[in-house]
């Protein structure tokens, strides 16, 4: 008994110099966490720091890499001393650290004023004037352009996980300039498509824009970036699959703005990325160079990043 | 007198023909589930090794069966998916975690059905059996919550830098903390049930306690311990939800160390399921697929095993 009790406090013992040890080794391994190539995160982290043929692709990441979801990332950067992931920023916490990129730190002000890098747009375009099915839904298209833009939209943007654009417009003191949506609309369907990054938040905006707008249908059908423009104002906008409203999770080419009016885009919000390290991780900055080395295998030591200010 | 009586028997018929009619229409119905089960994932499964998936090209048997990387080239631009090093890896960590769950699952039942008092043993019961009806998810949460960490901490004491915990030892451990209930509730059935004649025959000829629990009451109850193995076998291969959150999502090598990363046929089906599409998501139900036929085959061999050693016969 008193051997079971003496194995007992030692394993405790151990357990407790385990947890209190705060040191950093410098000449570890670092471990590179990574979302699964279906994620919209990972293609705007690999695109961001210039390695967006990684984006899809497994094979070209540091061997030994794992996958992890979101949360699981940073659950890991809580536990894991020597890993690094990336996350979206509006999931950061106090128990990990988000590293500043090129000097930026990660805040929701520094996207908003353009500053931190790793972010993408969303954007919206709509079909040209008098290019959709009825009227009615011309008019709903264009009341749901505005309601983008108040504060209503912003908190749903928020809570979906995006950064929305600062606002101080709330629908209520717009809404009597679109009368259309004191109507009922049941039977109206609109037609949003587009990136499928977006998809998650445009649910959440037509969802609560509905209720508001006389209950119309909101029919999402996201295939991509690509076909924000394309079946809004490009080749397919006449076929089946044209749509009244297109997402992109990037700026629109100027080729794709080539046909369309200014007032027909514009952008709802941004979504911005974070690379994060355990707390006890003593690095404070990195750049978009050394993220790549990190994810190629170039680095695979901590001790083999150079130092940044 | 007859009459009535004709008229009650003919109406008791009825009610029994009734019966056995809508028991049957019930029991058909929940049979042909596993037909419509099956052919649906044999269709989806199927389609990526016939057509052409959109230009990507036709998926090989072979390959698929034996190759050691998940997916060589970019995602939706490839059709070279492979799972050799996936399905040696699943039976490994099954493999594992019933060398820990098996032993604890009957010793444990052995203890709640022969050894401890009646009141003590309740509790045990209930115990175990809500442990065996907590969802995976939950023991999925605790793995990533505290077994990580007392893996990523132990083998740190060990000098061996792990990846966050994320290993085969994390998987091993939630596996059996969640197979050890399904193996203690139907072994301690098992064991409850050994002949008690046996039991007093084994006492009466000077045998202990002990040796009598551990020669005559386990080695009668065996076939019935064989069947809580292969129970907790099926339930370790089918799970992806708590494995996929301590496991890491390797996507290729094969590899048997215990504090690397690892992942099984489950989690690789699970991971980017939700913004998966087309060739990308039918490769899961080819997954799908040799996960079934893995669990069949084992299943054949674990009861061919159960018939050769489970000879001695109680009740």
């Amino acid at each position: 008994m008193k051997k079971i009790i003496g194995c007992f406090t030692l394993i405790l013992a151990l357990l407790l110099t385990g947890c209190s040890r705060g040191l950093f080794n410098e000449d570890a391994k670092i471990t590179v966490y990574t979302r699964d190539t279906t994620s919209g995160t990972r293609d705007g982290f690999m695109n961001g720091i210039g390695f967006s043929e990684a984006a899809k692709q497994d094979d070209l990441l540091v061997s030994g890499f794992l996958i992890k979801d979101n949360t699981a990332i940073l659950n890991a950067m809580t536990i894991d001393e020597y890993g690094i992931g990336y996350i979206s920023l509006s999931s950061l916490t106090d128990n990990v650290k988000g590293l500043k990129l090129n000097g930026v730190i990660p805040s929701e002000a520094n996207v908003l004023n353009d500053t931190y890098d790793l972010k993408r747009p969303f954007m919206w375009m709509i079909r040209a004037e008098a290019d959709y099915p009825s009227e009615a839904v011309e008019l709903l298209v264009q009341a749901f352009v505005a309601f983008l833009n108040t504060t209503d939209a912003g908190d749903i943007i928020n809570n979906a996980g995006a950064i929305a654009l600062p606002s101080s417009t709330t629908w209520d003191s717009i809404k009597n300039d679109y009368p259309i949506t004191a109507e009922d609309n049941h039977l109206i369907t609109v037609r949003f498509g587009g990136s499928d990054s977006i998809q998650k938040v445009a649910q959440a905006l037509t969802q609560a824009f509905s209720a508001k707008a006389g209950n119309f249908i909101a029919e999402h059908d996201h295939t991509g970036s690509g076909d924000g423009w394309k079946r809004t104002n490009g080749d397919s906008k006449d076929q089946a699959e044209g749509k009244d409203v297109g997402f992109s999770s990037r700026n629109f080419t100027s080729a794709e703005l080539a046909n369309v009016n200014a007032t027909q885009t514009g952008q709802l919000a941004w979504d911005a990325i974070v690379t994060i390290v355990h707390n006890d991780n003593p690095i404070e900055n990195i750049t978009t160079q050394i993220l790549k080395n990190i994810y190629s295998g170039a680095y695979t030591l901590w001790s083999d990043l150079p130092e940044t200010d | 007198m007859s009459r009535i009586n004709t008229t009650l028997r003919s109406k008791k018929i009825l009610i029994d023909q009734f019966a056995h009619q809508g028991l049957k229409t019930l029991a058909l119905l929940s049979a042909s589930f596993i037909f419509l089960i099956g052919s649906v994932i044999l269709v989806k499964g199927l389609t990526p090794f016939l057509t052409d998936n959109d230009g990507l090209g036709r998926v090989g048997l072979i390959p698929f069966i034996t190759g050691n990387v998940w997916l060589i080239d970019p995602t939706f631009q490839s059709s070279l998916y492979s799972v050799g090093f996936l399905i040696i890896t699943t039976l490994y960590i099954v493999f594992l975690s019933l060398l820990i769950s098996f032993p604890v699952g009957v010793l444990t039942a052995l203890f709640i059905a022969k050894i401890a008092p009646k009141k003590l043993a309740e509790c045990f019961r209930s115990v175990v059996e809500i442990l065996a009806s907590i969802p995976s998810i939950i023991y999925g949460l605790f793995g990533a919550g505290f077994i990580l960490k007392i893996v990523y901490q132990m083998s740190q004491l060990v000098g061996v830098q792990s990846k966050g915990g994320n290993s085969v030892l994390s998987t091993v451990i939630i596996l059996a903390l969640m197979t050890i209930p399904t193996i203690t509730t139907v072994s301690e059935v098992a064991i409850r049930s050994v002949d008690q004649r046996l039991i007093e025959g084994s006492l009466a000829l000077g045998a202990s306690f002990t040796q009598t629990n551990f020669k005559v009451v386990l080695t009668a109850a065996k076939s019935g311990i064989f069947t809580a193995a292969i129970l907790g076998v099926g339930r370790a291969l089918g799970e992806a939800t708590a494995v996929s959150l301590v496991a890491g999502g390797r996507r290729s090598g094969l590899s048997f160390d215990l504090l690397d990363t690892t992942a099984t046929l489950t989690t690789t089906m699970l991971e980017g399921m939700k913004e998966s599409q087309g060739l990308d998501y039918n490769i899961r139900f080819s997954v799908g697929m040799v996960l079934l036929v893995v669990i069949l085959i084992t299943n054949f061999l674990l009861n061919l095993i159960k018939r050769k050693v489970g000879k001695i016969h109680v009740k």
